[in-house]
């Protein structure tokens, strides 16, 4: 017979939510889930009965394609010299970008980390200027002052472009806040990497987007890996959408090789957050197909995983999605092909013959002053705009 | 109802009759110490206070169920009950209310209550909400890496949850199973704000969830109950079974600091709910019914704690403070 006390028993009892996941972290379990993730299959496309139409699904290929050949571009260009500084690529994960990017709407807001060329591409933002940026030129999205990590484009909504990991989390929570400060209906999507759920700004925003029920989507794009660490070993909870449950918000987890999947979660987190003006957490899974970085030789990943996930190339399985409906021919696929590499051999034109920013004004836009002591300029002292208006 | 004794729910949780008196006479001395430093910060000796009375019996509970001297602690300000039986002496204590040049924390460095006590294993603390936990978890791995069997307290308040803090120190311990003890009070309020809007989840024990390690809500109020789950989760970090967070729901019955007008966020009525459920004339009246404790007992006791604390605010006020030009005095051993 139990001597303890209501209240010893009460105390003794772990609280509800502890029980579901006590013990999570066995190595067994740990085991099952990287089998879980790595056991990613190819999007088995049927686009005969899809509601959408063939011009839709053929757009989300040609982005997609864009944002392949821009990237390996991009890989290429950096090792002729033409890019410097840190550089990121999206190689695996267009379908996740095209997915997502192609459920918002113009007027709503996007944040992302520094792995966030495609982003900028699927909003619309010129393939050109884009380059430009990376080329570290005048005529870039930033200016020339940005590079790869720090992209940015108003018009489109895209507000960067974080180099530091999370260092996004906390503004796009308070852009939400803004947006309902001001009573309207738009919505902000932040993208993040798996490692990213980790970092203290993920709990404060997640928790505060909770509590202030803000309209923002916190999207994970689960590639597997924190530059060289597993999530398995980062993570003691691998299925990363289960931590919303800290914070009581909704999460789903999605094939983010399947461009019609993401777009489809993604609506759903669109309308919580537009209709109720709720957080959803979102983890879409997929590969990147090269290394953390274009200089990470990427040695820590087995050969036969980067060989598994290759066959699920997001791109290949929609064009062969597309062929197999019959809603495209092999020339169609041509044609669109070389359109696509039109656009990037133009961007890199482009990039390569506009003219750097003048020496002389390397501190325009800078909070650095050239001469210490003297006056420091400050945002928007160069665009002409005076405080008087 | 069961009814049990409470010799019976002492035996449950390993403790003798004498533990229920030492632990009373921690609860007192804690009480009495507080009130004497409440008091010396209304008469302008102290700078600042900030108060345990409510929460003694979450401080002086979970404490009990460590090994002083061998567990590293990392308090927060408002753990005067942890420092107290981990072996801070009441003198220590005044010398860092008083900022004497003797005081261990800080040589008179510090803010008063940011405890520190290298023999005892104190960590030194600092100001900022929730900065021990990710130096918590850093210390347990290298308790882990040293190959040695100690455990890891690490104290906080709800507020320091919502911090980043919490979530980067408790997910790197869970990951890596380290031998640590999360040890929230759970007072109901973030210094004004309360908990409904400071988290989206109603108990703190259950952001363990996320974190993959068991997480528990225990009365606070309760001294028992807080060094049985304590000793659970203590036992668990020492045999390799990594992290707890406990959740001790308590709630402090003076304001926030001493600079803090409580009346401002927190209705009276709520405030006398709490004091009604006052830990210390709660345990005092269960040791009453065991007889383990009789009125002229008790009365000796308090007045010998009363005369403990006035011999050592005399010693303290006696003692120098910094010199502009000096070197902290205190040999750190």
């Amino acid at each position: 017979m139990s001597k303890k006390s209501d209240k010893t028993a009460a105390a003794e009892r772990p609280a509800k939510g502890a029980t579901r996941s006590a013990g999570r972290n066995g190595q067994a379990e740990r085991a099952e889930a990287k089998a879980k993730q790595a056991n990613g299959t190819a999007p088995k496309y049927d686009l005969r009965n899809v509601s959408e139409s063939a011009e839709t699904l053929i757009g989300f290929y040609r982005q997609m394609l864009l944002i392949r050949r821009f990237e390996e571009t991009t890989g290429e260009m950096y090792t002729r010299a033409k890019i410097g500084g840190y550089c990121h690529l999206n190689l695996g994960e267009e379908a996740t970008i095209v997915g997502t990017m192609s459920a918002l709407e113009l007027r709503d807001y996007v944040f992302t980390n520094y792995r966030e060329h495609g982003y900028i591409l699927a909003r619309g933002v010129d393939p050109k200027l884009i380059m430009a940026e990376l080329f570290g030129k005048e005529a870039g999205v930033s200016k020339g002052r940005g590079g790869s990590m720090h992209l940015f484009d108003v018009e489109s909504g895209f507000l960067g472009g974080y180099a530091i990991v999370g260092g996004q989390l906390p503004p796009a929570t308070g852009a939400a806040l803004a947006i309902t400060y001001r009573g309207s209906d738009e919505v902000v999507l932040c993208q993040m990497g798996d490692a990213t759920t980790n970092i203290g700004a993920f709990h404060e925003s997640l928790n505060i987007a909770q509590l202030w029920k803000l309209p923002v989507i916190f999207l994970i794009v689960n590639n597997l890996y924190g530059m060289g660490t597993t999530v398995e070993r980062a993570s003691a909870v691998a299925e990363l959408y289960r931590k919303a449950c800290a914070y009581d918000m909704r999460s789903e987890r999605v094939d983010g090789n399947d461009v019609l999947a993401v777009r489809d979660a993604t609506r759903r987190a669109v309308e919580h957050a537009r209709k109720e003006s709720l957080p959803t957490l979102l983890e879409a899974v997929s590969y990147r197909f090269r290394g953390h970085s274009v200089v990470d030789p990427a040695r820590y990943r087995p050969e036969e995983e980067v060989k598994h996930w290759r066959n699920l190339d997001p791109v290949m399985a929609l064009a062969h999605g597309l062929r197999e409906a019959g809603l495209i021919d092999e020339a169609g696929i041509k044609q669109i092909d070389d359109e696509i590499n039109a656009i990037v051999v133009d961007a890199v034109r482009f990039a390569d013959e506009t003219p750097a920013p003048k020496p002389e004004e390397l501190f325009t836009f800078d909070y650095a002053t050239d001469v210490p002591n003297v006056d420091r300029s400050l945002p928007g002292d160069h665009t002409g705009i005076t405080q008087d208006g | 109802m069961v009814t049990t004794t409470l010799s019976d729910r002492l035996a449950d949780v390993g403790l003798a009759d004498a533990d229920a008196r030492t632990l009373y006479r921690w609860l007192l001395l804690t009480r009495a110490l507080d009130e004497r430093i409440w008091r010396l910060n209304r008469q302008g000796q102290v700078p600042f206070a900030i108060p345990a009375r409510g929460q003694e019996a979450a401080q002086v509970g979970s404490a009990y169920a460590l090994r002083p001297g061998h567990d590293v602690a990392l308090p927060y300000p408002r753990d005067l009950g942890v420092v107290l039986v981990l072996g801070m002496t009441p003198l220590e204590v005044l010398l860092s209310a008083l900022a004497r040049a003797d005081d261990p924390s800080s040589a008179g460095r510090q803010l008063p209550m940011h405890w520190g006590h290298a023999r005892l294993g104190i960590v030194s603390s600092s100001s900022p909400v929730g900065t021990q936990i990710p130096h918590a978890a850093g210390i347990a791995l290298a308790a882990r890496l040293r190959g040695a069997d100690s455990v890891t307290c690490c104290f906080f308040g709800d507020g320091a949850t919502s911090k980043s803090d919490f979530h980067e120190g408790v997910s790197f311990a869970a990951i890596h199973r380290l031998p640590i003890v999360f040890f929230c009070q759970n007072n109901g309020y973030a210094t004004s704000v309360p908990l409904s809007l400071q988290m989206a989840i109603p108990n703190v024990a259950d952001y363990a969830s996320a974190y993959g390690i068991p997480g528990l809500v225990v009365d606070g109020n309760d001294v028992l109950a807080v060094y049985a789950a304590t000793r659970e989760a203590v036992h668990r970090a020492r045999s390799g079974d990594g992290p707890t967070l406990l959740e001790a729901k308590t709630y402090r019955l003076l304001p926030h600091t001493s600079d803090d007008d409580d009346r401002r966020y927190r209705d009276p009525a709520e405030v006398a709910t709490w004091e009604a459920r006052d830990p210390l004339p709660r345990f005092r009246a269960d040791l009453l019914a065991a007889g383990l404790l009789d009125e002229p007992s008790d009365a000796e006791l308090l007045a010998e704690i009363h005369a403990e604390i006035d011999e050592a605010l005399t010693q303290a006020e006696a003692t120098a403070t910094p010199m502009p030009d000096g070197e902290p005095s205190l040999a750190r051993t």
